[in-house]
């Protein structure tokens, strides 16, 4: 498969230039990488936060998806990343994006795309809040993202 | 006494533990027992591909051919194994020749060659590209010429001593590969430098070495060499859309359903990353 090709073809693309917010943390093998992203305008809700996206690839990318989610460093590390509030985006890192989904994955987006979308779905959030039932989703749940069904029903936030 | 399976199959054990010298022996026997079973001599050709004996692969992979039947989709894998013996003999106009037919059978028989297939296709383009440019370059120089001729002449004696020593049993076949791969390596390195110098001296405007997006295929990130278009209208290479489609069921820019049926050839794009591909072979490692 041409999976590694692809990859190290987005990689240099991106050493090349990455869209503002954007920067590459660890990409030193082809199966996971992290990348820090940050929300650009104004919104209270995570204006001056840095998040971190743990990346994970499969043999079959970019025709499957891969697998995305955020990482949590304490507060107390030298560079502190939490999870941010988001009614999609679970308190254990999880996001609920179609885009991520093995049905709503395109092979034409690529690591820069997924981190743009995910920006802008904090950009446009106003709401203060996890999902509802986070907490059981984060104490039951040990499926993989992408294996879970997630309702995709309020497309409006 | 030991039967032909029986040496192929330690053939193989030999095979999975990396001892290619050790294979080869065993597969070779197991021929001359039966020189009729053509897995002896693809094993054998898969073999020498790793010690790089191509040669060796080339008769092995017509071998196989003739017993296979070269209209037989089986005989596919040969046919790559053949054409990897080409390029690595530098006779790339055949490789071409063969990988393309081979590409288009492979399709029509949905033959999980088809990716490696396509990949060749690509490898003889830049090959065949790669020796006109040499001869391009020197006719345009006559010093670069000359300086090129002795930084080969020293490889060659390089390469011509570590024989020596390889058959004076100083060195085993897999440390004179590994040499033999690492002066090619700097060889290479000298006269891409020695080339470089020459153009800067030589004033010429610097080209950069960019393929236009549009040549580039949207899911492999490679050029493409068989272009075909959804019918939302955007075009990918035949392999990638291929494997998305039979998964997905839909186009990946509309999300509309649709068949591997409904990816139609688009000629006039293959035409462009042809013309693009003839004056710029490294598009391929690109």
């Amino acid at each position: 498969m041409f999976a590694t090709k692809r990859l190290s073809k987005e990689l240099l693309k991106m050493q090349d230039h990455v869209p503002p917010g954007i920067s590459i943390v660890k990409s030193d093998n082809l199966e996971e990488w992290h990348m820090d992203i940050q929300v650009l305008d104004s919104n209270p809700l995570y204006q001056n936060q840095i998040y971190r996206l743990k990346f994970t690839f499969n043999s079959k990318y970019p025709i499957e998806p891969p697998e995305v989610q955020f990482i949590e460093l304490p507060s107390t590390s030298e560079t502190p990343r939490p999870i941010p509030i988001h009614p999609h985006i679970y308190s254990n890192g999880i996001i609920c994006l179609d885009l991520l989904s093995s049905a709503g994955w395109s092979p034409v987006q690529t690591v820069e795309s997924v981190c743009m979308s995910i920006q802008s779905m904090l950009t446009a959030n106003s709401r203060n809040e996890r999902p509802p039932g986070d907490s059981d989703f984060v104490s039951y749940n040990r499926r993989r993202p992408r294996d879970i069904n997630f309702y995709y029903d309020d497309d409006d936030v | 006494m030991t039967s032909a399976l029986e040496l192929k199959e330690k053939g193989n054990q030999l095979f999975k533990e990396g001892d290619y010298n050790g294979a080869e022996d065993y597969y070779s026997q197991a021929i001359l027992r039966n020189p009729r079973e053509p897995t002896f001599f693809t094993n054998r050709a898969l073999t020498r591909i790793r010690l790089s004996k191509w040669a060796g692969v080339e008769t092995d992979a017509r071998s196989a051919i003739a017993l296979i039947g070269a209209q037989s989709p089986s005989s596919l894998k040969s046919f790559w194994y053949l054409t990897q013996a080409l390029l690595g003999l530098q006779r790339p106009k055949e490789a071409y020749e063969l990988a393309i037919n081979a590409y288009r059978t492979s399709l029509d028989a949905k033959s999980p060659q088809t990716e490696n297939l396509s990949r060749t296709v690509l490898r003889a383009k830049q090959q065949i590209w790669a020796a006109k440019e040499s001869a391009r370059l020197r006719e345009m120089n006559e010093t670069l010429a000359y300086v090129e001729g002795l930084v080969e002449g020293e490889l060659a004696r390089g390469v011509e001593e570590l024989r020596r020593r390889r058959e004076g049993g100083e060195i085993g076949h897999v440390g004179f590969l590994e040499d033999e791969r690492a002066l090619m390596e700097e060889g290479e390195r000298n006269v891409g430098n020695v080339r470089e110098a020459f153009r800067l001296a030589s004033g010429g405007e610097v080209k950069e070495r960019i393929v236009p997006d549009y040549l580039v295929d949207g899911i492999t990130f490679e050029i493409m060499h068989d272009p075909v278009m959804t019918p939302g209208g955007t075009s990918f290479d035949r392999v990638g859309i291929s494997k998305y489609v039979e998964q997905a069921g839909v186009d990946p820019i509309t999300r509309v359903k649709m068949t591997l049926d409904d990816l139609r050839p688009n000629y006039a794009l293959k035409a462009a990353c042809e013309e693009f591909l003839d004056q710029n072979g490294w598009a391929v490692d690109w």
